[in-house]
């Protein structure tokens, strides 16, 4: 126990002698077994088992909190809990959510390739009949050409990182499994020189096979064999490689080869991912193994497009007890543009800012409340046995601050949650309907979702009508702002007006559904729909597909079309400014909203080069002693050694010439001391540099200079000297 | 006269150049990756004015002994800045526990050893956990031994799991029968889900010399992402993210990164490498020479002594044809044959005290690969 109460810099200066020590050599060592009564197994977050327990475990704790209020420790313990507790459940909630969406988007995909499989294997089927006699029989092989095509679909993924791939193919995997096939989803890594076709041949065995090979050869004939057992018999085997671009050609191709031989006795297809074109394959593979394929193409749906689902059921959908704030918003958008496209990096820069909120936000475990579809009642009661301590906290929030209605006590608060929560629900039904328009006009989903959070935008449009600041005078304004992605609301109310009258009542029919909650708004959405229907009857029928899409085709058969236009237009208006209230200008958002960019972009982008060398160069701000100045040029003998080094190595080139730099050392500790112990306030380095005789004083310098190199070394800024020019040595950063 | 004499010495300096062609080769396949141009400039005009660069040399280097002596006693400075500060990121223990248990690994970096620190986090806040320290910082690790004591932890949980649950039909083989570190990960992923325990990594230095190579990335990061394995994990190097893609960065590490410069001196990650006025200097194998030179007999020291000498009179020449050493050698009755000769030879070359070079006229011969003065120290020291 006294180990665990002693700091770490204590345990760093006492190292050499404690039992640690011993350990600071050993390659690896067990620092602790798991205390029994404390573990806690937490495979939620990761194994996902205990989503199902739902809102159940919810905190039903008030209760147990009235015991804990006079103690805050175990108090803040109980809280962590929960924060952890709502996590678990909300992001549980929002993964269920992205798993449904990416699996619907691709259902089509994967439909269509168990139809390609199940069409070619009835083919195989009705031409091979073979006994498992024959199927175990090596030889003889067959000799045409033209029957040993593996059947081989490549999708072609339109990703340039296959990472997003990945679980495309293990849902994929998923789908044909549950759906009579054996499943073998292999990867770049199977296909290696390393271990060549063996390592190929062990690794689809191994994912074939339930139980372990056991010792057994990794060849054809134990797939045979294993093929001819009943309950293997008479299924398809599916070998899907999602990145087949990054496999070793000579080594997929000898596979592709082999399996070929065995074709007619044992069924197998390919599915392989192809980021570029379908051009890829003949390029790579040797043509010997291209012969043996039997190709089909077939195509993912793009980023942009699972970018926007994903947006509309994750961001908007769940927004009322996890939602993010402008600034974050903003920074997602564009960490997704301008950072690699991947939805992947996207999802886990969610999670990390859900993450985050849970763990510095004290009071975010009331998300589960807003979670609960409880009545506010039951809230009441949960809310009375809250510690004072904590209904302090929620009226220190930054948004009570000003609110003189919380002062009335937990009704209040419970009055203002209900609020909160009323309000995401109308701003998400209004989100909805603007994504509506913009799926006609195909606008991404996310500068909207960004635009909508904006609370500037509402403070701004609170007093005008947008359809009157942007429209009224002309559309050019709105032209250019849209360009710069600023206005990506007013440009799906400049759509709206150019709509045909067909796609405006598809869009009003969806309206319909999105603003059930909004009474007011839904009657308006009718009545137009009934204006529109009497518009339809006489005109829209008349208009081929062609005319749908044309503008000024519209305009001339429906003479009311345009009013009708714009009087969706004005609805829309409408609803953005009394419904669309971005989270932030909301009381008590703070519990469900993220709004902290730069933690979050800390703890998702460490960039290790600039910020190590920032250390270096600015290590006053973090240590603020009071012996060195804060001014970054002047060097002093008492800052920390590297860093006095690294700033001398800035004045060098690529390459620093070890004399001058130790000369330049040197004089920065000596000289500079002896006019501080004029000055009559010596540095501590001065201090212990003192009494010592000249010899060990040269020592003593050379020893810091020697440390200082080693630790720039194992930073990697600098190369060693090589033998050719031993005194110099190579700076490898430069700039920040 | 003076024209011929340029000649010869042009001669000299294409010989020796050829000689050290692999040397150079070798160094310049590095330098073509990067900033190749400005650098050959600057190494250019460097060598235009090598009499003009100072040599380590010229520093009055202290003995080793007193340099290591001093570098282990160095004071520390900011010693108690440095404790305020690692005292500071105790506030954030509980939120790096709460992340940890999210799913994210957590990556610390910054600039200052972050050993202490990270090891205090494990043993004050990680008390739930197992945890397993690699200390990748030393060359020494050994990945497969890491990864068996992994699979044995998980195997005690699992095998008390299935004792409990009576139904349970124990499929998976002990960990002894395991033979590649793939085998022993792909045995630690298969039990993890059904394992009642939780192991926490730590790792001081995931880009430490034993763990850079992409094999031992892609096991732990295939460990990393167990359902019951979490991972701590610090850098040093400004280029240690060029160790992963970005499949294991998203969907394996799942990495949180952490700042937390510390200033701590990285006494321990630098215990192995060589001090820069330590190697590089001739100090050292002049007194490797001379424990070897003494360890031989009278005969082969006077051996060593007639080369040096010959060495010290031509410093021009390129070495002493074996010929030459042999008649020396003969009239002053230190060899009775060539083959004493060759037997003393031979343990020269074997402790790298002697070189033998192709002389431009197409000759063996012999030389001593010590500067001039480091050779003089020796005659002097070796009486």
């Amino acid at each position: 126990m006294a180990k665990h109460q002693s700091s770490p810099q204590s345990a760093s200066s006492q190292g050499a002698n404690s039992q640690d020590a011993n350990h600071t050599l050993e390659p690896f060592f067990v620092l602790h077994k798991a205390q029994p009564q404390a573990t806690v197994v937490e495979k939620v977050s990761k194994s996902r088992k205990g989503r199902k327990k739902g809102i159940e475990s919810s905190p039903k704790s008030p209760e147990k909190s009235k015991r804990t209020t006079s103690d805050e420790q175990p108090s803040n313990t109980l809280y962590e809990q929960w924060r952890f507790k709502a996590f678990n459940e909300i992001w549980s909630l929002i993964q269920s959510s992205i798993e449904g969406v990416l699996r619907d988007i691709n259902l089509k995909l994967f439909n269509e390739v168990l139809q390609w499989i199940e069409d070619s294997f009835s083919e195989i089927k009705s031409n091979v009949k073979l006994s498992s006699s024959e199927i175990l029989q090596p030889y003889p092989l067959l000799a045409d050409t033209l029957c040993r095509k593996i059947p081989t679909a490549f999708v072609l993924t339109k990703n340039a990182e296959y990472v997003d791939d990945i679980q495309t193919f293990c849902d994929l995997g998923s789908h044909l499994k549950a759906n009579r096939c054996h499943v073998a989803n292999m990867s770049a890594l199977d296909f290696s020189l390393k271990f060549g076709i063996g390592g190929s041949v062990r690794s689809l065995l191994r994912q074939l096979h339930s139980e372990p090979l056991d010792g057994k050869i990794a060849d054809m004939l134990t797939l045979a064999k294993w093929y001819c057992e009943e309950e293997n018999n008479d299924k398809p085997i599916v070998v899907m490689i999602d990145d087949m671009e990054c496999c070793n050609a000579d080594v997929l191709g000898n596979f592709i080869t082999m399996l070929s031989e065995w074709v007619m006795k044992i069924p197998i297809f390919f599915i392989m991912g192809v980021a570029t074109t379908i051009e890829a394959p003949k390029n790579m593979l040797p043509s010997d193994a291209l012969q043996h394929l039997n190709p089909c193409k077939l195509t993912l749906g793009t980023p942009s497009d699972r970018m926007n689902s994903l947006v509309e059921s994750v961001l908007v959908e769940v927004c009322y007890c996890f939602s993010l704030g402008h600034e974050v918003s903003v920074f997602l958008r564009n960490y997704f543009l301008r950072h690699d496209g991947t939805i992947t990096s996207f999802i886990s820069a969610l999670k990390l800012a859900c993450s985050k909120h849970f763990s510095l936000e004290s009071v975010s475990f009331l998300g589960l409340y807003m979670l609960d579809q409880d009545s506010e009642e039951r809230w009441s009661e949960k809310f009375v046995y809250l510690p004072e301590s904590m209904k302090r906290c929620i009226l220190n929030l930054h948004s009570c601050k000003s609110e003189k209605n919380l002062q009335g006590g937990v009704g209040s608060i419970v009055q203002q949650l209900s609020d909160l929560k009323a309000s995401q629900r109308f701003w998400s039904s209004v989100v909805l309907c603007l994504f509506e328009v913009a799926r006609y006009s195909k606008m991404q989903f996310l500068d909207i979702f960004c635009e909508a959070t904006d609370p500037k935008m509402y403070c701004m449009n609170g007093s005008e009508n947008i359809l009157k600041k942007h429209f009224r005078c002309g559309d050019k304004n709105s032209t250019a702002r849209s360009s710069s992605g600023v206005g990506s609301i007013t440009r799906v109310i400049h759509t709206i007006r150019e709509m045909p009258v067909a796609a405006l009542s598809n869009l009003l029919d969806k309206w319909n559904n999105h603003t059930e909650e909004m009474t007011e708004i839904n009657e308006e959405v009718k009545k137009l729909q009934s204006v529109l229907a009497s518009v339809d009857e006489g005109k829209v029928y008349e208009e081929n597909l062609h005319n749908i899409r044309n503008r000024k085709s519209v305009s001339v058969i429906s003479g009311k079309g345009n009013s009708a236009n714009e009087k969706v237009a004005m609805l829309l208006d409408a609803m953005i400014r009394k419904y669309m209230k971005p989270l932030e200008c909301m009381t008590l958002h703070e519990i469900i909203c993220f709004r902290d960019v730069d933690v979050l972009q800390s703890g998702l982008i460490g960039d290790p080069r600039k910020t190590i060398q920032l250390d270096l160069l600015k290590c006053h701000s973090y240590l603020s002693c009071s012996c060195c100045s804060s001014d970054a040029k002047n060097l002093s003998p008492s800052m920390h050694d590297t860093s006095i080094m690294y700033k001398l190595a800035q004045e060098f080139g690529d390459v620093i010439n070890l004399y001058e730099w130790y000369q330049s050392f040197k004089t920065v500790l000596t000289s500079s001391s002896q006019t501080s112990r004029k000055r009559g306030c010596p540095s501590p380095a001065s201090k212990k540099a003192k009494p010592l005789p000249p010899s060990e004083t040269e020592a003593l310098i050379q020893a810091r200079f020697c440390g200082a190199v080693t630790e720039l070394q194992i930073s990697g800024l600098l190369r060693m000297p090589t033998k050719r020019r031993p005194d110099f040595i190579q700076r490898i950063a430069f700039g920040l | 006269m003076a024209p011929k004499r340029k000649k010869v010495e042009v001669e000299e300096e294409e010989a020796r150049a050829q000689v050290e062609v692999e040397e150079e080769d070798e160094e310049e396949e590095e330098l073509a990756f990067s900033r190749n141009y400005f650098l050959a400039k600057e190494v250019g005009s460097a060598s235009g004015k090598r009499s003009a660069a100072r040599k380590v040399s010229e520093i009055n280097l202290v003995d080793d002994q007193l340099l290591r002596a001093s570098l282990s006693e160095l004071p520390t400075k900011h010693e108690k800045e440095i404790g305020s500060l690692l005292e500071s990121y105790k506030g954030l223990y509980s939120n790096w526990l709460f992340e940890l248990r999210c799913g994210f690994g957590l990556l610390m970096y910054g600039f200052g050893s972050k050993k202490a620190l990270l090891e205090d986090f494990a043993s004050s806040t990680l008390t739930s956990y197992t945890v397993v320290v690699i200390n990748g910082y030393l060359a020494s690790v050994n990945l497969k031994q890491v990864m068996t004591t992994i699979a044995e932890i998980l195997w005690e949980h699992y095998k008390c799991k299935a004792k409990t649950s009576t139904g349970k039909k124990q499929q998976t083989q002990l960990p002894n029968g395991l033979k590649s570190v793939d085998d022993i990960v792909t045995f630690i992923v298969d039990i993890s889900d059904d394992c009642n325990c939780s192991v926490c990594l730590l790792i001081h230095n995931i880009d430490g010399p034993a763990l850079r190579d992409p094999d031992s990335q892609q096991h732990l990061a295939r460990v990393s992402c167990c359902s019951c394995i979490c991972l701590v994990a610090s850098i040093d190097h400004v280029n240690a993210p060029l160790l992963w893609d970005k499949k294991m960065v998203y969907t394996q590490f799942k990495w949180s990164w952490h700042h937390v410069p510390t200033f701590v001196p990285y006494k321990v990650e630098g215990l192995f490498n060589p001090l820069i006025l330590f190697s590089s200097g001739h100090v050292q194998t002049t007194k490797t020479a001379l424990v070897v030179l003494q360890s031989l007999t009278p005969n082969a020291q006077s051996v060593f002594r007639v080369l040096a000498e010959f060495q010290l009179a031509n410093e021009k020449e390129e070495g002493m044809h074996v010929s030459e050493l042999y008649t020396k050698c003969r009239e002053q009755f230190l060899v009775s044959s060539q083959v004493t000769l060759n037997a003393h030879l031979t343990e020269f070359k074997d402790h790298k005290l002697v070189k033998m070079r192709r002389h431009s006229d197409g000759q063996d011969c012999l030389h001593i690969p010590l500067p001039t003065n480091a050779l003089e120290k020796l005659l002097q020291e070796l009486v």
